[in-house]
């Protein structure tokens, strides 16, 4: 894997992220939704004067391509054009609603794989053992159990019926979050030395990154166990067997190794999909993310909102992509030999 | 260190630090504390307030907070929906044979920010909601300039003095603003006003009213924070903090309240408010709304011969069980007027409703049905929005609930679920057959419900008003006479009842859920659901 293959892969990512904007920007305009009508109420929606003035403020006055050129124009500056619905920069809501779903998913992505991949393990070694079973039954619960449902039993159970959780949000009712350098309270909160609202992050980024979870951590057990089954099964391992390496050796040198590549894929779009589309979670768990702020722009048709998304989603897709795939460099070095 | 020591060690590393976030969160997570006499605490859904600039907000969940840290010159009270009160005005009288009104202010009233109310920030605020040419615009528009005649008297002038303007006056968008630190912020009360005024960034996170509140915080879709105003005219608010949390979803709202974490959940459906019946320490709070779910029918043969014909639309409103949608879907929660004018209103109650208005009786759906050529029914398409409810009831219970009403009389509904944005582009268009929606008024007037229904209403169920309805309405509109003016709007419903575009099925009383723990929470109809400076605690 050279520099210029790098270098290739993230010019590639740029311009399908910039395609998929265009392809969401023309779907979204045959839509049949008028977001002035979407936006403005029923008084002043018929205003003419009001009405003009919302679209050409919006620059939905403008033909089609018109909205498009000046939308890649203003990106050029970095400006990602000013949402409908919140009348603020996208990139300024962007920027607040991305780091409550990054820090969401960046734990959840991290317990499942601390989950799914010992269980997957453990399942294959043990096969057909009750621990095998436990964890078919285990991935079976977290890959069927609507995320809402789950969300709503977790919530009701452990903060409403135990009451050993804290209450849904980011923080407590009036805590005033610590000052913003990366927006991700872990972070900030350490860099601020508060280490109570450090302790009440964690606390209330419990219960919703379980449940957001759960899904990935059933897949991710599945795939494991399915992978290690596969690899343990190839002749090199019974070469190795042969030879008298030790088994454990043989089970995480030689057969976990390789079974880790689609597992390492998976987590990938994986990850990417809980940045973008934990949608219900973070409706039950108040929590103020990327999922939920697509939706209601979606809804709305909110066009700057939707387009903007569309470009950090993708980038996001493709950039985990990208690291996913020069991560096999570690894991497999025959990728880097090619 | 070979490759499979670095992978053996990744997954040992993740394996711990998963169990060590979970360890951190179950030993330092502590429950969030209950909300205390000094701290009321809201649970709302405030994903829709997209500014807290009060010449610009025209939302649902932002008249709250502003009506706690703005004042108007007039307000409302709960259940009087017809006589103004003061408030920052002490009085007023219409001047130049009413094309004029006169405004005198209440002396010795402070902003926040410890500057004078003056006649000045009177004229500032209302040309500056006039010529922001925003969403809230429109109110204003009957506005021509306001004069200041002293440092206590502003002279509004109108525009049209046929026109009501005094039930304009009490919603939140006439919120006095501090005119001396909106103008240095860069806002501005001139024509180009909707181009260059740029203050509304500063008063997304700092108010400049003379409200019992005043805005310290607003965490987009996560909090709005308000203190106590130090300079507030009245007894000083009873809470030092008011924060209103954005909680999304209902069922979590009433996890919350049962938690005590806080003190009312203001978006419960109807079986969640059924739920919390007889729970101790929470009562229901109850307040009759002027808002209505309606059915429209058009009058265009291109969408529907059927309801073309307005003897067939008759037969419809005969055909539908208004008391088993109340009863049955609505728990008895709702009234229901005659027609387009909401109980409360113009004249409009329920004994009228009794007197004047449609009563299901399938005998005579039938009669009409034959007499319209159609005696063996109709199907037309019924449109609504999806995922929406009213006054605690969704709108595809009721569109059920109506199908099977006119199934009674071989009418068929074919049910048109619809997204809600499509919906309302659709039904403002008037490209739909029928239509189940929703009315909420902009302000307390007869004339906001009266107008539009010979005008953009009519437009959207093509229906062209005869020239004689539409000069009933504006007769009524200018009536001076209280009694009259509501005699002439029961004549205009009678009209559109005549008329069977415009069904009426239900005017909701909302509901909210609140802890014991506060006292004087009442619901309003006005516009702002309820007065935080009434609420205190016990």
């Amino acid at each position: 894997m050279t520099r210029g293959y790098v270098v290739a892969r993230i010019a590639v990512t740029g311009v399908m992220a910039l395609a998929a904007t265009l392809v969401v920007f023309l779907v979204a305009h045959f839509v049949p939704v008028d977001p002035i009508q979407t936006q403005l109420g029923d008084l002043a929606s018929s205003k003419p004067e009001i009405v003009a003035r919302y679209r050409a403020h919006w620059g939905l006055d403008k033909p089609l391509w018109e909205q498009y050129l000046i939308f890649l124009q203003k990106l050029s500056r970095g400006d990602l054009g000013q949402s409908i619905a919140t009348r603020r920069p996208v990139l300024e809501d962007i920027k607040q609603y991305a780091p409550a779903s990054f820090e969401l998913a960046t734990v959840a992505i991290i317990l499942a794989f601390s989950i799914g991949i010992p269980l997957g393990v453990l399942a294959a070694i043990k096969r057909d053992s009750w621990l095998d079973h436990v964890a078919r039954a285990v991935s079976l619960v977290g890959v069927s159990a609507p995320t809402f449902w789950l969300a709503f039993i977790a919530l009701a159970l452990f903060y409403g019926g135990l009451e050993i959780a804290p209450s849904p949000g980011r923080l407590d009712a009036g805590a005033v979050p610590p000052p913003q350098v990366t927006g991700l309270y872990l972070i900030d909160s350490l860099l601020a030395g508060d280490f109570h609202t450090l302790a009440s992050t964690f606390a209330h980024l419990l219960l919703p990154s379980i449940v957001l979870a759960a899904t990935t951590t059933g897949v991710i057990t599945r795939t494991t166990r399915v992978s290690m089954l596969d690899t343990l099964d190839q002749d090199y391992i019974r070469t190795a067997r042969a030879k008298g390496v030790l088994e454990q050796a043989v089970r995480f040198r030689h057969a976990l190794r390789n079974a880790l590549i689609p597992i390492f894929t998976l987590g990938g779009v994986a990850y990417a999909q809980l940045l973008s589309g934990a949608v219900m979670t973070e409706t039950i768990f108040g929590f103020p993310g990327m999922g939920r702020y697509a939706f209601q722009s979606a809804v709305i048709l909110d066009f700057p909102a939707i387009s903007g998304i569309t470009l950090v989603v993708g980038l996001t897709y493709l950039l985990v992509n990208l690291a996913v795939d020069l991560s096999y460099a570690l894991i497999d070095p025959r990728v880097v030999r090619r | 260190m070979t490759r499979s020591d670095i992978v053996r060690r990744i997954c040992s590393a993740t394996t711990l630090l998963g169990t060590l976030t979970l360890l951190l969160c179950v030993l330092w997570g502590s429950p969030a504390a209950a909300g205390t006499k000094t701290v009321l605490v809201l649970g709302t859904d405030i994903s829709d307030t997209n500014t807290l600039d009060p010449q610009r907000q025209f939302v649902y969940s932002a008249p709250i907070t502003e009506h706690a840290i703005y004042e108007t010159l007039i307000t409302m009270t709960p259940g009087d929906y017809k006589d103004a009160k003061p408030l920052l005005a002490t009085k007023w009288e219409t001047v130049d044979n009413g094309a004029g009104l006169v405004f005198h202010l209440r002396p010795n009233v402070k902003f926040v920010t410890g500057n004078p109310l003056t006649a000045e920030d009177v004229k500032f605020t209302f040309e500056r909601l006039k010529y922001l040419k925003d969403d809230a615009s429109a109110l204003a528009e009957n506005i021509a300039r306001v004069e200041v005649v002293d440092p206590l008297t502003a002279k509004v002038v109108l525009v049209d003095k046929a026109q009501p303007l005094l039930p304009f006056l009490i919603a939140p968008n006439f919120g006095i603003v501090d005119s001396k630190v909106v103008r240095e912020q860069g806002g501005l009360n001139t024509p180009d006003a909707d181009k260059n005024d740029k203050a509304t960034a500063f008063l997304d996170q700092r108010s400049v009213g003379t409200g019992p509140y005043t805005l310290t915080r607003w965490a987009r879709s996560t909090e709005i924070e308000m203190v106590r105003n130090p300079n507030y005219w009245r007894q000083p608010a009873a809470f030092e903090r008011v924060l209103v949390r954005h909680i999304p979803d209902s069922a979590t709202q009433v996890l919350q309240l049962k938690r005590g974490d806080i003190d009312a959940a203001l978006n419960l459906t109807f079986d969640q408010l059924n739920s919390l019946k007889g729970t101790a320490g929470i009562t229901i709070v109850k307040g009759q709304s002027l808002d209505f779910m309606y059915v429209a029918f058009t009058s265009s043969a291109a969408l529907s011969q059927p309801l073309s014909n307005k003897v067939a639309r008759q037969a419809l409103m005969y055909a539908i069980d208004y008391d088993g949608i109340i009863k049955g879907l609505i728990g008895g929660d709702a009234i229901r007027p005659a027609s387009f004018i909401p109980v409360g209103l113009g004249g409009s109650t329920t004994d009228l409703t009794r007197e004047i208005g449609y009563r299901q009786d399938l005998d005579k759906a039938r009669a009409l049905l034959a007499q319209a050529g159609l005696p063996n029914g109709f199907s037309f398409d019924l449109s609504y929005g999806s995922g929406a409810d009213v006054g605690g009831v969704s709108y595809e219970v009721v569109a059920q609930k109506l199908q099977a009403d006119l199934a009674r009389v071989k009418i068929q509904a074919n049910l048109k679920p619809m997204e809600q944005g499509n919906l309302r582009t659709a039904y403002r268009k008037g490209d739909l057959a029928a239509t189940i929606t929703f009315w909420n008024p902009d302000a307390m007037d007869p004339s906001l419900w009266a107008d539009p229904t010979v005008e953009r209403v009519a437009k959207r169920v093509r229906w062209e008003p005869a020239p004689a309805i539409v000069a009933l309405a504006k007769q009524a509109d200018a009536e001076p006479n209280p009694q009259k003016r509501d005699a002439l709007y029961v004549q205009f419903q009678k009209l559109l009842i005549d008329q069977a575009n415009l069904c009426v099925l239900f005017q909701p009383v909302y509901s909210h859920a609140i802890r014991d723990s506060i006292t004087g929470y009442q619901l309003t109809a006005a516009g702002w659901q309820v007065d935080l400076y009434d609420v205190k605690p016990r």
